[in-house]
């Protein structure tokens, strides 16, 4: 007796095991499938629509488009599990770089949409990659920039000034004080957010190749960068009490609802914003470092791109779909939804908030963000912030250089043979 | 009588010390129910608008945190997993414990596959997570299945060591008695001694139940990314969606809490004996 | 028969062996080969040797996180462990509803502590700093979670709240193994309180002492669930247990080799200590 109720349970087990399976089992189809994992969970519904209208559009081809949180977490896990998607929207940053170099990504130069794009962001991406590499091995998409995100109401309330030196910004700051308000929020607690300002001075006071610099042996960060660890201090006093209990989103809700002037941040942020306050009137202006007026220039970079795998199995297929995504409709739907800057050359209507920047964007003069070649296991970001909370300069900058080495002594050694072999 | 009095006393200082420890207990819960009830336009930071029940008690919150977190598919991941593994651990754990406990004592070999796989129990996860990573992908097993098989593996020595030591108090006569009758040792096994292990069987149900439907680790290097998530899983996956909306994120946390609450309150002594048992041993 | 006896146990344990050997063991061996390569997950890598352990012992990040793991673990175990035997003591003696009290106070330990972790960074972000303002007490009214010398106090508190009620559990049991007869002696003999618990209580529950020692400090040396839900490792890394900075910078962080010999180094810790704390108790048990 109690050996059938035992053959029950296993046999109960046996069907449930073998059931599950099955259940996935549905979508059988001829149709080619293709897989985009991007990296911005932001987009998220822009990236429905499209991948709702892209298979109600095409017979043969059903797209998936999925954008996780912590996406290059996810990427990064499901390539040791070498499970590749046919497409991933990165950004073009260190992990572009890594990938290149890893050989996992595909060689996309016949892809004929590369011809529409900004000569200048397929000049960023080149420069990317850690050793000179023959091929493409991105399309960008869209760009971003960096500067300093302004209350329009309440600059327009007081008769503020858009600072275009550096001295300028300070007195700034002092004149926003005096009339007890907060000049800026910052959202410290993410680690990242202290990048924002980072960058977005470093375009203006450091070389735009310095890391390349310090690979070939030519300089030392503590050179280059002391001059832009020492003004981050300087603003620290201009933000509120305790930065570091604040995250990202905190900061969003805070400069939504007004309770700071300006807020050193990427374009990025402005939907966030947006969501918590709609009737806020957002500008930006290019955050000015240097007390040259004219040495000012934009910070922007590849804010997402799109990379073929080497795994991809219909490489045309993927083509089909980076068309569609590449149209001139769609594109202007993402920029509309994400206030962000088209690679794509053409005529295309940018946000209100990006205003104060249109002279640069038009002119083309815009510089890479330096931290897009900081690898992300230097954690430059947590550096970043412990030195915001110790404020020793001296210390950081040493950390950096040190951590540099460290962490990059493969790349170096990569970088020096090529040199090498040069000449 | 002065013994008496004494003693009275005490306890009653213990019985008010004790509901004051619960306060500890029941704050953090309550202020997860309450702000999972409310609005955001609730939510302000004076002492009294925390501790205030919500205007109103509407369900908006748990439907919309249902959708966002695919909640019940979620849910059935995790009970999937929960049940296939206690049920495998319980089958194949005692089984192995029976064999290795009834030979260690007069086989080298069998006590040297005891220590060896009790000696897994030092192994923490964290080193074998990345190996893991790329070997379950190379053997397909990227998904529940492999997360199964691994708790099976992973849990293996501490049932195998509570089973070997519960079967030192089942005496040999009674497999002597079933084999003098005619059964071979697989059929005295599966209908006299398994049987009377079931007092170490709920223990090991309820360790293995409560260890597996919690853990986050294991589902995050297997199966984060897949698209397939469990609850604990989901949770983290959700977490940055929620931005500030806490009460949306609460209603989540709520949900996911739950099921393990009603399990608790229905199976309350079992788990708790079950508990002892483990620990104890 | 004795050989079908013999052959039916080879049957159960080896494939079973089989099992554990595959998805335990290659495993670990794989771990310890990766810990010598610069690996990052995917594409190509070379061999380094012993490279990756010797960066480990200049690593200040590294160190950082043994230090707090282990400060965190030893703090933890003693609160723990004073908090669950003055629990245990409560709960063992003629109250009314003990039933009721031992189920209230073990829920915390069933709840999932990812969103136990949740919940608390809630609580310490907003809930706390608003009561500290109330009562004027200014050194809370910030988020102790922002600090980098006091986060680590945030992790203790939410571990601890869980971790009470199973050791609660065991000293319960070895309350209850105590019998009557010692206490009615030493009563004879005049102690009472604080005598009584010193001189006969806790020798005789040394055994479950020593349990509940070894049990908290590996669980909490392998601490990740909460650190996940409060800091994500910060404010400025201070809140980092050594099995999320392994899960972090190996999985997502492209230094899979060097966190694989992390790992190696961490999992000698484990086996160092637990061994060492299983014979120095050993040694302290107390036969009735």
């Amino acid at each position: 007796m109690k050996g059938n109720r035992l053959k029950c349970l296993g046999l109960a087990l046996g069907c449930m095991v073998t059931a599950l399976p099955l259940q996935g089992c549905g979508a059988s189809s001829d149709k080619i499938e293709i897989e985009i994992v991007q990296y911005k969970p932001e987009a998220a519904n822009y990236f429905k629509t499209v991948e709702d209208e892209f298979n109600a559009a095409h017979d043969t081809i059903h797209l998936t488009i999925s954008s996780p949180n912590d996406a290059m977490t996810i990427l990064k896990t499901r390539f040791i599990r070498e499970d590749y998607p046919d497409i991933i929207g990165i950004g073009g940053d260190i992990n572009y770089s890594y990938f290149v170099d890893a050989e996992i990504l595909a060689d996309i130069s016949d892809y004929e949409g590369l011809q529409d794009i900004n000569q200048g962001y397929l000049d960023i991406a080149e420069s990317l990659e850690l050793i000179p590499t023959d091929g493409t091995y991105i399309v960008p998409y869209v760009a971003n920039a960096a500067g300093i995100l302004y209350n329009k109401d309440l600059f327009a309330e007081h008769g503020w000034q858009i600072p275009e030196t550096w001295s300028e910004l300070t007195q700034l700051c002092e004149e926003i004080e005096a009339e007890g308000i907060l000049p800026f929020y910052f959202g410290f607690k993410d680690t990242w957010t202290c990048l924002a300002p980072w960058n977005a001075m470093a375009v203006e006071l450091s070389p735009a190749d310095t890391a390349k610099q310090v690979n070939r042996g030519q300089t030392t960060f503590t050179q280059e960068y002391r001059q832009l660890a020492e003004k981050y201090l300087a603003l620290l006093p201009y933000g509120p009490d305790d930065p570091f209990a604040y995250g990202y989103n905190d900061a969003c809700t805070a400069f939504a609802r007004g309770e700071s002037a300006m807020y050193p941040i990427g374009s990025y942020a402005t939907p966030q914003i947006l969501s918590v306050n709609p009737d806020l009137h957002i500008d930006s202006f290019v955050m000015p470092a240097s007390d040259e007026r004219e040495g000012r220039t934009l910070n922007s970079g590849i804010d997402l791109g799109f990379c073929v795998t080497a795994e991809c199995e219909n490489k045309e297929a993927a083509y089909e779909v980076l068309d569609f995504l590449l149209s001139y409709e769609n594109i202007q739907k993402y920029i509309d939804d994400q206030n962000a800057i088209p690679c794509k050359k053409g005529d295309f209507r940018l946000a209100s908030m990006l205003d104060g920047m249109l002279t640069f964007i038009e002119e083309g003069n815009m510089t890479d963000y330096q931290d897009h070649y900081y690898p992300s296991e230097m954690s430059a970001d947590a550096l970043l912030q412990t030195f915001l909370l110790e404020k020793d300069v001296d210390a950081f900058l040493a950390a950096f250089d040190a951590n540099w080495q460290r962490y990059n002594r493969d790349i170096i050694r990569m970088v020096q043979d090529y040199e090498q072999s040069l000449q | 009588m002065k013994h008496t009095s004494t003693v009275g006393k005490s306890n009653r200082v213990a019985l008010c010390l004790l509901i004051l420890g619960l306060s500890t207990i029941v704050f953090p819960l309550y202020m997860t129910v309450v702000i999972a009830f409310k609005q955001p336009s609730e939510m302000t930071t004076s002492i009294s608008g925390i501790l205030s029940l919500p205007k109103t008690w509407s369900l908006d919150n748990f439907r919309e945190a249902m959708e966002v977190t695919d909640f019940w598919h979620s849910l059935k991941n995790s009970l999937v997993i929960s049940v296939i593994t206690v049920g495998l651990s319980i089958l194949i754990h005692s089984l192995m414990g029976y064999a290795l406990g009834r030979n260690k004592a007069h086989s080298k070999f069998y006590n040297f596959v005891y220590l060896f796989i009790v000696s897994g129990m030092f192994v923490p996860f964290a080193i074998l997570m990345m190996p893991l990573a790329k070997q379950t992908a190379e053997l397909g097993l990227a998904n529940w299945a492999g997360v199964i098989i691994l708790y099976v593996v992973f849990y293996m020595p501490m049932n195998i060591m509570l089973y070997s030591g519960y079967l030192v108090n089942i005496p040999m006569a009674l497999e002597e008695a079933a084999k003098v009758d005619g059964a071979s040792t697989w059929t005295t096994y599966w209908k006299v001694i398994f049987p009377i292990m079931s007092p170490m069987h709920a223990t090991v149900a309820v360790i293995t139940a409560l260890a597996v439907w919690n853990d986050v680790m294991t589902p995050l290097i297997i199966m984060a990314g897949s698209g397939e998530n469990t609850l604990p899983l989901a949770q983290l996956n959700f977490q940055s969606q929620f931005g500030t909306n806490y009460n949306l994120a609460f209603a989540s946390y709520l949900l996911s809490l739950i099921p393990i609450l009603i399990f608790y309150i229905i199976c309350q002594r079992q788990i708790l004996n079950g508990v002892t048992n483990g620990a104890v041993k | 028969m004795k050989n079908e006896r013999k052959r039916t146990f080879l049957l159960i344990t080896i494939p079973i062996l089989a099992l554990f050997v595959c998805f335990n063991t290659i495993p670990l061996i794989r771990g310890v080969i990766y810990s010598f390569t610069n690996f990052k997950g995917f594409g190509k890598y070379d061999w380094v040797g012993l490279r990756n352990y010797i960066d480990l012992f200049s690593d200040a990040r590294v160190g950082k996180s043994y230090l707090f793991t282990i400060k965190l673990a030893v703090v933890t175990t003693i609160v723990v462990n004073v908090l669950s035997l003055i629990l245990a003591i409560g709960l063992n003696s003629k109250i009314r509803a003990k039933g009721f009290f031992r189920g209230a106070y073990f829920l915390p330990n069933i709840l999932g502590s990812l969103v136990v972790g949740y919940i608390f960074n809630y609580f310490f972000t907003y809930i706390l700093p608003a009561l500290a303002d109330m009562m004027g007490i200014s050194s809370l009214s910030t988020s102790i979670l922002s600090n980098p010398s006091k986060a680590w106090i945030g992790v203790m508190i939410v571990c601890a709240w869980q971790a009470v009620a199973m050791n609660t559990i065991i000293y319960i049991s070895g309350l209850q193994t105590v019998p009557e007869d010692v206490y009615e002696a030493g009563g004879l003999d005049g102690a009472t309180g604080w005598k009584r618990f010193r001189y006969l209580t806790f020798p005789l529950i040394i055994p479950f002492f020593s349990i509940n020692m070894v049990l908290c400090v590996k669980n909490f040396l392998m601490v990740f669930d909460q650190i996940m839900a409060l800091t994500k490792g910060g404010p400025a890394q201070s809140t980092e247990s050594i099995s999320y900075l392994i899960y972090n910078n190996g999985m997502s962080g492209g230094q899979f080799g060097f966190q694989s010999a992390n790992a190696v180094v961490f999992f000698i810790v484990i086996v160092v200590i637990s061994v060492a704390q299983m014979k120095f108790s050993g040694s302290k048990e107390e036969q009735l």
